[in-house]
């Protein structure tokens, strides 16, 4: 069984979820930021059906190896399909929104066929190996469009606080992922270089819930505030 | 078709990127993947050989 810490952040996290999905409700925002929701909820769902199989058959079983990393695969798509739909909703403006799927559908689909191409030359276990390969490929995807998505937000000067600052929150979210896999390879000793992915999964529900909750779907940035761009 | 193609050449640059960056970052990695979902603790990596 896990520690104490580690049940405790897995506790925060899901009731961050909760308060996620609870404010997009209350804020009647569920449905324009659907596929945000959709992902909480999935990882909620996930988080409950881990803790099902965690609780049954131990931490290193391999029936939670295989819940972890398959439900992960779910997840990261689904992670993938919010990152498009705030992109869907920066270019909509530009009549580009359904180029934006286009160019989705492509990575989604160029993705898992170069997954199943690195995978199917390896002696491995094809599905498992493809699932977490799957996944990680679509992380990288994910953080490099997010990045992507920053820049076409300064650059268009966009001024929706909510979309503004959901998009930060995703790069915080991807970049502080990488650096904390940065500090697993550099102290993997250290215990509570552990505590730090989960802890980071708690981020993502909780920012955005503060975003939901702090500003309502007409709030506005100055464009100044984003960037001073010289002329 | 112009706009088609050029989205086409930006999931392609996507594609390659992610994957450089992957590759950047993990060939040093002794540890297990980066997986950035959800808040449960992280199992060791499923067994290698085949089963």
């Amino acid at each position: 069984m896990p520690s104490g810490i580690a049940l405790a952040i897995w506790t925060v996290g899901m009731c961050a979820g909760v308060c996620f999905v609870t404010c997009s409700v209350l804020r009647a925002s569920f449905l324009k930021y659907f596929f945000l929701n959709l992902y909480v909820i999935f990882a909620f769902s996930a988080d409950l059906l881990r803790q099902f199989v965690l609780r049954y058959y131990g931490l290193q079983s391999p029936e939670y190896i295989y819940a972890y990393y398959y439900t992960d695969c779910l997840l990261t798509i689904a992670l993938f399909v919010a990152v498009i739909s705030l992109a869907s909703r920066i270019f909509a403006e530009l009549n580009l929104a359904r180029y934006v799927r286009f160019v989705a559908v492509l990575l989604l689909l160029g993705t898992a066929g170069f997954t199943y191409a690195v995978v199917a030359q390896s002696t491995e276990r094809l599905a498992t190996k493809f699932a977490v390969e799957l996944s990680q490929n679509l992380y990288f995807v994910g953080l490099v469009l997010t990045y992507l998505l920053w820049g076409a937000v300064l650059k268009l000067r966009e001024t929706r606080t909510r979309l503004v600052q959901m998009v930060l929150s995703l790069g915080l979210y991807f970049s502080a992922y990488a650096g904390s896999y940065a500090l697993l390879n550099l102290a993997p000793n250290y215990e509570v270089v552990q505590y730090l992915a989960p802890i980071l999964g708690c981020f993502l529900p909780i920012s955005w819930a503060l975003t939901i909750m702090r500003y309502s779907e007409d709030s506005r940035l100055t464009p100044a505030r984003l960037v001073a761009v010289p002329r | 078709m112009s706009r088609k193609l050029g989205a086409l050449a930006l999931a392609l640059g996507i594609l390659v990127g992610a994957m450089e960056l992957k590759t950047l970052v993990t060939a040093h990695g002794k540890t297990a993947v980066i997986l950035a979902n959800g808040v449960s603790p992280v199992p060791k990596l499923p067994p290698s050989s085949s089963n």
